[in-house]
């Protein structure tokens, strides 16, 4: 068992060749390493951001032959329109339901799955995976017919019990739900998995010490287990607020278009909407470049927040 | 340990979110096998009365199956390929190495999960329409073979390899290719497996930017004939459409079963020993 | 597993494929001088797409100097206008477009393209193929904000009322109290009482056709003759106030999005609907029960007005060999019996003076019955208002303000605030 890791670095260096190749080659390596992904993602994401961001100056349709600029009067319009008020106010609305539903309820079951229960872990796995392997437009067609309020299985099952299913589509909130329903169907059984994979990680022997040291279930999991998933966990919620956003567009796409009057839009579909739509290509790009501001603070507030922990852990 | 009664009350939590979960593929399923008439006429009926092959059998003619199923399955296996290689070589780069401003790069690395579809389409729609790759099945594939979450996870576990095994091959001179093929790879296989089998299932539904880049019909993937089947102003026949998605699904479904060990192991079961 | 092998094996993969698929491209165009054309088109397998696959076949099998490769767009027009877009970004344009009418001033303000008139001029040095077979009425169809001729139209579709007749017996309403649109109130009131069903259902998809077809038919117009908003009339409050209420106030006539208004009717929960003629093949397929069809409902004491829809084609080739390749399989297109093999693939109607007279149609007419409404209507029909500046705004405007008035919010008010905002735009 090596020790010591500065005798290690030092075997290391002493190991490669004569100073100047051995620096150069040193430093070119990380650079092979990492240059395929990125020339893939600066020439495909990178790019394109900066084109978006230049674009939000301008008032244009990407076709016609003159831009006009405007400097800040997209960014203005942003924070000051009330559709995108309205927008973003749903944007948060969107996010708080993505979080219960595709975060904190996969992680309960998945917590329940782990540790309370004997049998049929399995079984479970693979059942609640399946959604997880369809499309999202068929998974919306599907609940668009299941959930058609006057017609649909769902609804003529209710009327069986003397009860009605409530004009969904006519509702902002009420849409906001069911879309956000239809995508925890797909997302759950994966979610579902990430987390329980990473619980598994959990050495075993600190369970058994807990468990012969008398400390109650719940206890155990909420001092030791979740602070030592923590990683999983917060990847998975990261990963629940922004693909979740971006799942959500295919049922909004599909079913309702962001209406009634907005109230089911959210700003990646607004942002589409202004795109392709109304092709108002300034619009949009503001609108995507706020977008992709707000998500780089919440990156940055994960980072800091795995990195400085994981450090703790160790 | 908690006696059986308890464990009752969690399953039946459990079983009903599998209900949740399985009732509407059984209608999707069911469907597939009604003519349009019954199921309008049939809608809570799970088991048709009539069922029938009528809704695969007008697929199979106005629509080459077998040559989509071929087409979306070279068109997901480029991009998997392409996410899972770039992935591992990019997370080794970030765990082995070390360089001025390394976290800024991983940062940005990271920073591109977070930027929406919408944003890059068009861009990259004009630079594969410049480097001629339009109604080609690399044009739909190279914009994608990149994905920052494979980086990620990689990384993750890569992180969770002990440090003695690469430490001790280092101290023995062995290259760091080497100790890239020879040892992290392997012992990542479990995650490779798992995270390239999503990617492909992703991949393989994706039907946005290819409906932008492919134009003949004999290049189409599955989602796009999907979208064939959809349309408001001619009525969607919906029985038709979940017969397709039925289709659409055996691919993913057979690669689930097969890796279905790899994608649910735990980590800790992994070899990582 | 050695390294370079693997990034060797990669590579070695990626090439092959791509010079495989390079040559697969090179292989198409052949020795002959064989223009190659584009047609964009949106006709989903529900929607005639297999009619377009026969006819781009049949003009293929007998034209050896033109390959035609038809496209399908998805989402409609709309779809159709964001792919064009991209294409038109790139610089590698369709040769000829479907282009739906409320996109006719888009359009023409910012794509390139050639009149038909041109077209016809150049190629065939006579406009004898648009004047001997297209009516002014169907030519005023496809002409923009400023009166020029953007393309030839070549869907033609009208709204009309399909009925479920065995829900109709049994409530006991007349067919022909549901010529007003006074009447179809009443009736759907009838229908709510004695069965707790809805009455009517009228679509709302992503435009307001069916709202235009209903302020229209009371004598308000949409636009004036300087272009500028003008449906915040008391003509048009009153045809929307009818529509309100039914919906909210007397709860006869359901509001929910097309696909699931339809399915409803079709399941026998609505007894009318008021929707395209292009629905009638899917309508006439999935029924359970006897439908038909009449001519849309105008408001008492108003001549039924009702406004197109469908698309027109238009040729946005650059380059003279595409041009006359395209206008070549244009004039095949508007050939009787492939217009035949199109409205009878789609449930559009015939655009040409020819076609709609021929007897093949009228044989199909008589094999179809739920057509013929929208044939008697065609006299009524007038062009889809689009906006000449901003129109797609404003069209998305007018959709907000169908939202807000179908979720209770005042009709004067909100026709009146949508008028404004669509008119400072313009």
């Amino acid at each position: 068992m090596i020790n010591n890791s500065s005798q290690v670095q030092n075997k290391i260096a002493s190991r490669s060749g004569p100073e100047i190749t051995g620096r150069f080659r040193y430093r070119l390596k990380p650079l092979m390493y990492l240059l395929p992904s990125a020339l893939l993602l600066f020439v495909f994401i990178v790019i394109p951001i900066g084109y978006t961001f230049y674009l939000s100056f301008f008032n244009w349709n990407l076709i016609a032959p003159t831009k006009e600029f405007v400097g800040l009067q997209n960014y203005i319009s942003v924070f000051t329109d009330p559709t995108n008020q309205k927008v973003m106010l749903n944007t948060v609305i969107y996010i708080i339901l993505l979080l219960i539903l595709n975060f904190i309820f996969p992680y309960l079951i998945s917590l329940i799955v782990n540790f309370f229960i004997g049998k049929m872990k399995g079984a479970y796995k693979v059942l609640f995976f399946i959604p997880s392997l369809f499309s999202l437009v068929v998974g919306a067609m599907l609940f668009s017919w299941i959930l058609n309020p006057v017609s649909g299985p769902a609804a003529l099952m209710l009327r069986n019990f003397g009860m009605k299913l409530p004009q969904w589509t006519n509702s902002g909130s009420m849409a906001i739900i069911v879309i956000c329903l239809i995508t925890n169907w797909k997302v759950f059984g994966y979610n579902f998995i990430l987390l329980l994979t990473g619980l598994g990680a959990v050495p075993r022997n600190i369970l058994d010490a807990a468990a012969l040291d008398g400390v109650p279930k719940w206890r155990v999991i909420w001092n030791i287990v979740l602070p030592m998933n923590r990683g999983v966990a917060i990847y998975v919620l990261i990963l629940t607020i922004v693909q979740g956003l971006q799942y959500v567009f295919t049922p909004l796409n599909v079913i309702t278009q962001g209406g009634p009057y907005y109230g089911s839009s959210n700003i990646l579909y607004h942002t589409y909407l202004n795109a392709f739509v109304l092709y108002k290509t300034g619009s949009a790009s503001a609108l995507a470049t706020v977008t992709f501001m707000i998500f780089l603070v919440l990156l940055f507030v994960e980072i800091k927040f795995v990195e400085g922990r994981n450090r703790d852990v160790e | 340990m908690l006696s059986e009664r308890r464990h009752i009350g969690w399953h039946v939590l459990l079983l009903l979110i599998c209900l949740c979960v399985i009732v509407p593929v059984l209608f999707m399923i069911s469907n597939s096998f009604k003519t349009l008439q019954e199921s309008y006429h049939s809608i809570l009926q799970l088991i048709p009365s009539h069922p029938t092959l009528s809704n695969y059998r007008t697929l199979d003619k106005q629509i080459n199956i077998l040559r989509m199923v071929g087409n979306t399955f070279l068109m997901a296996t480029l991009v998997t390929l392409g996410k899972v290689l770039t992935g591992l070589l990019a997370a080794y780069g970030f765990l082995n190495f070390h360089f001025k401003g390394k976290r800024v790069v991983y940062f940005l690395f990271v920073a591109t999960i977070f930027v929406p579809f919408t944003t890059v389409m068009i861009p990259n729609y004009l630079v594969i329409s410049k480097m001629n790759l339009l109604n080609n099945v690399l044009g739909v594939a190279l914009p994608q073979m990149c994905d920052a979450t494979g980086i990620m996870l990689f990384l993750k576990a890569m992180e969770r390899v002990p440090k003695s095994l690469t430490e001790s091959a280092k101290v023995d001179g062995i290259p760091d290719r080497r100790i890239f093929c020879n040892i992290i790879v392997p012992l990542l296989k479990p995650n490779i497996i798992s995270v390239g089998a999503i990617f492909f299932i992703n991949s393989w539904n994706e039907y946005v930017w290819p409906t932008l880049i492919l134009k003949d019909k004999s290049s189409f993937t599955l989602p796009l004939a999907l979208q064939n089947y959809i349309s408001s102003e001619g009525g969607t026949n919906f029985p038709l459409a979940m017969a397709l998605a039925v289709i659409m699904i055996v691919p993913p479904l057979l690669i689930y079963i097969v890796f279905q060990r790899y994608i649910l192991s735990s980590i800790s079961n992994s070899g990582l020993k | 597993m050695n390294f370079k092998h693997v990034v060797k094996r990669f590579v070695g993969l990626i090439s092959i494929m791509s010079v495989a698929l390079l040559f697969a491209g090179c292989s198409k165009s052949a020795a002959h001088k064989v223009t190659h054309i584009t047609y964009w088109h949106v006709n989903a397998q529900t929607l005639g797409g297999a009619s377009v696959d026969k006819l781009v076949k049949k003009f293929n099998d007998t034209h050896k100097t033109i390959k035609v490769t038809a496209k399908y767009n998805p989402n409609m027009y709309q779809g159709l206008m964001q792919n064009l877009q991209s294409a038109q970004a790139s610089g590698k344009v369709p040769d000829i477009v479907q282009i739906g009418w409320a996109f006719t001033n888009y359009f023409s303000d910012n794509f390139k393209y050639m009149t038909p008139t041109d077209a016809a001029q150049k190629f065939d040095k006579n406009k004898d193929t648009i004047t001997k077979n297209f009516s002014n009425q169907a030519l005023s169809f496809a002409k923009n904000a400023k009166g020029k001729l953007v393309g030839l139209p070549y869907s033609l579709s009208t709204p009309i009322l399909y009925t479920n007749d065995s829900m109709l017996a049994k409530y006991g309403i007349k067919k022909s109290d549901l010529s007003t649109w006074e009447g179809v109130s009443k009736a759907a009131k009838t229908i709510k009482q004695k069965s707790g069903k809805y009455g009517v259902y009228i679509q709302e998809p992503a435009d307001t056709w069916a709202q235009q077809a209903m302020m229209l038919s009371n004598g308000a117009q949409i636009k004036d003759a300087s272009g500028k908003a003008a449906f915040a009339s008391s003509q048009g409050e009153q045809a929307y106030q009818l529509y309100q209420d039914m919906v909210v106030k007397d709860k006869t006539a359901i509001h929910t999005p097309w696909n699931q208004g339809m399915d409803d009717f079709v399941n026998g929960k609505v007894a009318m609907a008021f929707t395209t003629v292009a629905q009638a093949s899917h309508i006439k397929q999935s029924v359970s029960f006897k439908a038909s069809a009449q001519t849309a409902p105008t408001f008492k004491a108003h001549k039924l007005t009702v406004p197109v829809g469908g698309s027109m084609l238009s040729i946005t080739a650059q380059k003279t060999d595409q041009q006359k390749a395209a206008w070549t399989f244009e004039k095949f297109m508007y050939q009787n019996d492939s217009l035949l093999t199109w409205d009878k693939g789609t449930g559009y109607l015939p655009p040409t003076k020819t076609a709609l007279d021929s007897s093949q149609f009228k044989t199909y007419l008589a094999a179809n019955p739920m057509i013929k409404p929208a044939v008697d209507e065609l006299p009524n029909a007038v062009p889809w208002t689009s906006f000449p500046k901003n129109g797609l705004q404003a069209e998305q405007d007018m959709i907000d303000a169908r939202d807000k008035i179908l979720s209770g919010s005042s009709v004067s008010s909100t026709l009146k605030s949508t008028q404004e905002k669509i008119n400072d735009q313009q």
